[in-house]
């Protein structure tokens, strides 16, 4: 019977085991792209018009079979690859951001389990009603849907042993982001320890619900954003249970083709949020990919992920938000010396380096700080984007930017920013931008 | 009046306070209160408290998988891993004497006598999910290996004991890793694989692809 059907779930077909497995996976992919470079030479034989998008696709769509094979904290960093947009072809972000959205799931029998050994009971002894077929992909875990006297919850749930293989998945993706972004190796080690770190505090549940209920608590008053309830009683290492948000995710919700006053609230919502958090607090939701948003039927933004944090020390943020204000980016002297203070400009650099890093820093600088400078900003435009695009494309083919600059903080306060610039973009978004200032000292 | 479990329960207490098996039945029964005569009604000896002990281990956790709300809903694989993990959890609770009494088997390819009553239950329940999933078709039903299926499970079930014997991971969350990939991994293979439809193909080719004759032999 040749034709018959196989009666299996889709779930956890294959999850490599071992790190020797897992390493077996990382050469496939190796041998695969390898494969697609020679299918592509091939095919340029016969047309030599044939442009590269095809092949990045391929390699893409392999590049990302692998990650999600292996789940965890590899599908991590494919998230975090798909945030940098300027730094990947647009064939790999949009496999990149598939990831964002879902991964293979867990085995019911293993929620069970979870449940039993952090509660003592079954997931339908705690709750009224409990899905034990998840509804998404968290990366590290998946959310559940479950109701509690009335109220519907969302369960979210880590998959045993994620701690674990963090630091050697990180090893493993090592070569891929090598290759893929370019980067020298000095710089590469400072990017994964940093990304280690908060990976690791990523797994910690109860530090995340301690943190969703802190930060939830600290931006209540911001306009238009909404946070869930966390529940730290039905919550443990594990387990993270907080109220369901209704709502859509970004790409549903500009599908509904949304009216710009509706955008610009969203983007509002979106702008304070960040900014608040990162003028006020100093503490910033280091991940804003679009999964972790939610827009409610009300034209609220909900937030409804905590576990990455950015804590930004007194002697980076100072230095790095006072460049935002011109009048410090007049003075050249001052401005040389807060790059220094961010080692943006080293020590042992000659004159002409120094001039030449100056120069390039502040060109990036006062783009990328343009929002701040003005009262309102139209992120709809297109060409602020693709100066910021073509400035990044440039830095990155000069032989100076190939070693580490800049302290490790920019990691994430980039990646933030960014972010947050991206999702903007998208909304198309006009925003009020003089909300929440950055505090600036204008001597060094 | 002695029961099963008081006799158990003294068992266990006595082997894991002396390290060791009690001298006799008679000094075991005058310890506990209770004539010799009494624990023969129950056991032959302490082999078979030991036995009692362990399948008591695997009736429990079939009968408290089974009340589960999701239990009907379960696929075979799904079932499976309900097991594992439900034997584990309530082994936690007797871990020391799950070591005592593992270490003493002698090591060797055979089953320990002393877990011959799980095996039995074990297999029992084995045979029954298989036969669900085969008949379901989420398993592949195959000439002779079928029949093998529940050994391979048997011998999953052997591994994750030793595996959970020595890990030393919070909570045996590394067990719950082994469970978790080890009968996926298993089930992957009960189920429909490309080697079965290569050799599908390879009947098909020498049944009507005259391959001998083109290839000239």
């Amino acid at each position: 019977m040749a034709d018959e059907i196989t009666g299996t779930t889709p779930e956890q077909n294959s999850i490599p085991t071992t790190k020797v497995q897992r390493s077996a996976k990382f050469v496939k992919t190796g041998i695969k792209i390898g494969g697609n470079y020679i299918k592509h030479y091939s095919k340029k034989l016969f047309n030599p018009d044939l442009d590269k998008s095809e092949l990045n696709e391929d390699n893409a769509a392999d590049i990302y079979q692998s990650l999600s094979e292996l789940k965890g904290s590899a599908l991590k960093v494919a998230q975090m690859l798909s945030m940098d947009k300027n730094l990947l072809p647009q064939a790999y972000v949009d496999k990149f951001t598939q990831s964002q959205y879902n991964a293979p799931p867990l085995s019911g029998p293993l929620i069970v389990q979870t449940f039993r050994k952090y509660f003592g009971k079954n997931p339908d002894q705690i709750f009224d009603k409990f899905n034990i077929r998840s509804t998404n992909a968290a990366s590290i875990g998946q959310v559940h849907k479950a109701e509690l006297n009335g109220k519907k919850l969302a369960v979210k749930i880590q998959y045993p042993g994620v701690g674990d293989s963090i630091s050697s998945d990180l090893k493993l993706v090592k070569p891929f982001a090598f290759r893929m972004l370019g980067m020298s190796e000095k710089e590469l080690d400072i990017y994964m320890k940093e990304v280690e770190e908060r990976l690791l505090e990523e797994t910690d549940y109860e530090l995340e619900v301690r943190r969703s209920v802190e930060f939830s608590n600290a931006c209540a008053n911001l306009d238009n954003v909404v946070f869930p309830n966390y529940y730290p009683e039905l919550s443990s290492k594990r387990i993270i249970t907080m109220d369901w948000l209704e709502g859509k995710h970004l790409k549903e919700f500009l599908a509904t083709n949304p009216s710009q006053e509706l955008r610009n609230q969203i983007g509002q919502a979106l702008w304070d949020f960040y900014n608040f958090q990162q003028h006020e607090l100093r503490a910033v939701h280091a991940d804003p990919h679009p999964g972790n948003f939610m827009i409610t039927p009300e034209g609220n933004l909900g937030v409804i992920d905590f576990g990455c944090i950015k804590e930004m020390p007194e002697d980076f943020y100072y230095p790095f938000f006072s460049l935002t204000s011109t009048n410090l980016l007049d003075n050249k002297e001052e401005t040389i010396k807060a790059f220094r203070q961010l080692d943006m400009i080293h020590k042992d650099d000659t004159p002409v380096q120094i001039e030449f890093y100056y120069t390039q820093y502040k060109d990036m600088i006062s783009l990328f700080a343009q929002p701040y400078i003005t009262d309102t900003f139209d992120f709809s435009q297109t060409a602020f984007f693709d100066e910021l695009y073509s400035f990044g494309e440039r830095i990155s083919k000069m032989p100076e930017f190939k070693q580490a600059r800049g302290v490790k903080h920019f990691i994430y306060v980039n990646r933030t920013n960014f972010g947050l610039y991206n999702i903007l973009h998208e909304l198309k978004a006009k925003v009020k931008t003089d909300t929440f200032k950055p505090h600036v000292v204008l001597e060094y | 009046m002695a029961t099963i479990e008081s006799i158990q329960s003294a068992y266990i207490d006595h082997v894991l306070t002396e390290g060791e098996q009690p001298k006799s039945v008679y000094i075991f029964a005058k310890h506990n209160e209770m004539s010799e005569a009494e624990f023969y009604q129950f056991y032959g000896s302490f082999e078979a408290v030991e036995q009692g002990i362990w399948a008591g281990f695997a009736t429990k956790t079939l009968a408290e998988i089974r009340a589960q709300e999701v239990w009907e809903g379960y696929t075979s694989r799904e079932k499976a891993l309900s097991f594992f993990y439900g034997f584990f959890e309530l082994l936690k609770s007797s871990r020391s004497f799950a070591v005592y009494s593992i270490k003493k088997q002698p090591k060797g390819f055979t089953t320990p006598k002393v877990f011959s009553p799980l095996k039995d239950i074990f297999e029992g329940f084995a045979d029954e999910i298989l036969k669900e999933g085969i008949e379901s078709t989420e398993l592949s039903d195959r000439k002779y290996f079928s029949k093998k299926y529940k050994d391979a499970l048997w011998i999953q079930f052997v591994f994750v004991l030793n595996f959970w014997i020595n890990d030393n991971s919070a909570g045996f969350e590394k067990t719950d890793e082994a469970i978790e990939k080890g009968i996926n991994v298993t089930f992957d293979l009960f189920q429909r694989t490309p080697t079965d439809n290569l050799f599908e193909y390879g009947k098909f080719l020498v049944q009507n692809g005259g391959i001998k004759d083109k290839m000239g032999f």
